[in-house]
């Protein structure tokens, strides 16, 4: 290996200084040479403003909340551990995080066939994948609320979809107010969050590997299984969890479009915050969550993990 | 420590432009004859009377010179928060009754020289026996209106209006009710349909099982004001709990077929009062906003827009179809909404998540 050669910079300084500005172009030189002999220094300038934001914003609020939830009534009240067991002994909270595990695993896999489907379909068959992706990301342009409000007037008894079903003659679904809206609802808001890292691992999948399998007599069951799936799992596992954890917290989707028989946890917390004002135990709440949502993320990513290492081994 | 923190990161978004101009050197009671003088040049309000509000500004603005601005809000808790962490924006807020005993205990509200104030003497006595807004002789707030909490039925669909609540238990209206996506009302209506004190009830565990009972029922509990009126406008449902003024929107800009009562066993009521929070960078224009809007022809409009019963009389500013909406027969059994202790607020939403998970 070749010895790098201080020498063979030397000639570029002049050029350079002059382009700059003979004191601009010297002082960043200097500036560069200060921190090059200090690789400490350097290393805090360029990674310190992360973590100082990352401490600043979720850190220190994160340990707030960890904080306020052994806490017993306003905030500054004595220390008690009464809020973590008041729910764990709850039956009705653990059934409400029951409920809210299982609307969050039916989202997530609705979201990822359709996601996923409709990624490969962009990657795979379109040319304007530009557009496609433009017009896949446009509702984030909408507020949020809006764009619930906009399917309450789609589901509700005589809204578009309704009218529009009747215009055929079909009969009226008057799908408001019940889990599949709460389902359509969710699905249409995260699509795009899932659909994006599809697209990402999908384009960079080779399509070689796609023809290799067909010649070799696997069929389009088979070679989605043994090449596309184990190739692209990354992106897939990085959808789940893009959908996962804002489906296990939210609480307006199954408000406005839910009925009587929705409720998740995000609107138990909502309320000891908002209605209870019982900020420890809604603390407490959060926190148990964040746990049991940590806990699935690092299952789910070795799951998605051992997957790519056992679909590397098959490719 | 989290406080202070809070007002630290307050305090310097005030400073680098939230706060609309510095904080005053002086304080209401400074006031001690009226017009006061020398008003600052803005006037930073929170008030959830968003079509009031939006009138208020040029009107209230162009008549004293102020730059004003709103903030709407959905649930007291937004401006409580800002109070809690050490308010340097807000000026003036429409606060309800609960959420001022909140701010009087803690020491978050300017006391006002109501005394001075030549519109003081246009709010009613009834309102003013009603709210709860004064401490150790001092009054710190001066109420807007009255915000009922009645049983809203669809006037084609029933022939009379219904006497009592038992109408959201009764099945032969199943799939056409709502409920109100709160414990506490959700609750207290409940308690009032089992003939107990809705303040301090006596068996929760009735409570509860009547609420459960009642869900098959349902078509959804409404959390979202725009929601609830929404059901009640698209006919969705034919009765459920919902404020008067939405109520007054869905009959007369909706042109939804709905009214209001309150059954024999009871309705709730409450105040939303303005209040000048400690911190206001402008306090006197503040003063001079709450007396202007109790003027007659304001407060009218506030009923106008909004659809609740002004602090006011304004029986003379009403048209006869708003006179018969917004007159309360002497007959009717309203309830005040007292501030619940801690025990009972706490049970209500126990009861409340359970009656949802069940």
């Amino acid at each position: 290996m070749a010895e790098r050669s201080d020498a063979a910079d030397e000639p570029a300084a002049p050029d350079r200084q002059n382009a700059l500005g003979s004191s601009g172009g010297g002082r960043l030189d200097d500036l560069a040479a200060f921190f090059r002999e200090r690789p400490r220094l350097r290393t805090l300038a360029v990674a310190g403003p992360p973590y100082a934001i990352l401490v600043l914003f979720f850190a220190i609020p994160l340990l707030a909340m960890v904080v306020v939830s052994f806490q017993t009534g306003d905030i500054g009240g004595p220390w008690t551990l009464s809020n973590y067991t008041e729910f764990l002994n709850s039956d009705t909270y653990l059934s409400v995080v029951w409920q809210t595990l299982l609307i969050s695993v039916q989202v997530t896999a609705i979201v990822t066939v359709v996601g996923y489907a409709l990624a490969y379909s962009i990657v795979r068959f379109s040319r304007r994948t530009t557009l496609l992706l433009l017009l896949v990301i446009l509702p984030f342009w909408t507020s949020y609320i809006i764009r619930m409000y906009a399917w309450i007037n789609i589901l509700q008894s005589d809204g578009v979809l309704d009218s529009t079903l009747n215009m055929v003659g079909l009969p009226a679904l008057s799908l408001l107010y019940s889990e599949p809206a709460v389902l359509i609802g969710f699905t249409y808001v995260w699509l795009p969050l899932a659909v994006l890292p599809f697209y990402a691992s999908l384009t960079n999948l080779d399509s070689d590997l796609i023809e290799a399998s067909k010649d070799l007599g696997a069929g389009p069951v088979r070679t989605f299984a043994s090449v596309t799936l184990p190739m692209t799992i990354n992106g897939v596992v990085t959808g789940i969890i893009l959908v996962f954890i804002p489906t296990f917290g939210s609480f307006i989707t199954p408000r406005l479009l839910g009925g009587t028989s929705n409720i998740m946890i995000g609107m138990v917390i909502e309320n000891q915050f908002k209605s209870a004002f019982n900020w420890p135990f809604g603390a407490a709440i959060g926190m148990v969550i964040s746990v049991v949502v940590v806990a699935l993320l690092i299952l789910g990513t070795r799951l998605g993990g051992g997957l790519f290492a056992q679909g590397g081994e098959e490719s | 420590m989290q406080g202070a923190a809070a007002a630290g990161i307050t305090a310097a978004a005030g400073c680098l432009g939230g706060g609309g101009g510095g904080e005053s050197d002086r304080v209401p009671t400074d006031v001690e004859e009226w017009p006061p003088e020398n008003l600052e040049s803005n006037l930073n309000m929170w008030n959830w009377y968003d079509s009031w509000a939006e009138w208020a500004i040029d009107a209230f603005g162009d008549e004293f010179d102020v730059q004003v601005s709103n903030t709407g809000f959905s649930s007291p808790d937004q401006w409580y928060s800002q109070l809690e962490a050490g308010n340097s924006e807000i000026d003036n807020i429409a606060a309800t009754t609960n959420w001022v005993e909140r701010s009087i205990e803690n020491d978050f509200l300017h006391e006002i020289p109501v005394d001075v104030m030549p519109a003081w003497e246009n709010i009613t006595d009834r309102i003013k026996e009603a709210s709860s807004y004064q401490q150790d002789g001092k009054t710190y707030a001066v109420p807007e209106s009255l915000v009922l909490y009645p049983l809203t039925y669809n006037d084609e669909y029933f022939d009379s209006a219904p006497t009592s609540w038992g109408v959201l238990w009764d099945d032969q209206h199943e799939g056409n009710l709502c409920m109100w996506d709160n414990a506490t009302v959700s609750c207290q209506i409940a308690a009032m349909y089992t003939g107990q004190d809705p303040i301090q009830p006596d068996d929760f565990k009735e409570i509860e099982e009547v609420l459960v009972q009642q869900k098959p029922l349902l078509q959804t509990y409404w959390g979202d004001y725009q929601q609830g009126m929404s059901l009640f406008v698209n006919e969705d449902v034919v009765a459920g709990p919902l404020t008067m003024g939405r109520t007054y929107t869905a009959r007369f800009q909706e042109g939804a077929p709905v009214h209001y009562t309150a059954p024999d066993e009871g309705a709730m009521y409450t105040s939303d009062l303005f209040v000048i929070p400690k911190g206001s960078p402008n306090p006197i224009a503040s003063l001079q906003f709450t007396n202007w809007a109790s003027e007659t022809e304001n407060a009218a409009k506030l009923f106008e827009t909004m659809g609740y019963q002004p602090a006011v009389d304004i029986s003379d500013e009403l048209s006869q179809e708003d006179a018969e909406f917004t007159n309360w027969p002497d007959d009717w059994n309203l309830i005040f909404s007292e501030t619940l202790s801690d025990e009972v607020r706490s049970r209500y939403d126990e009861i409340w998540t359970a009656v949802k998970a069940a």
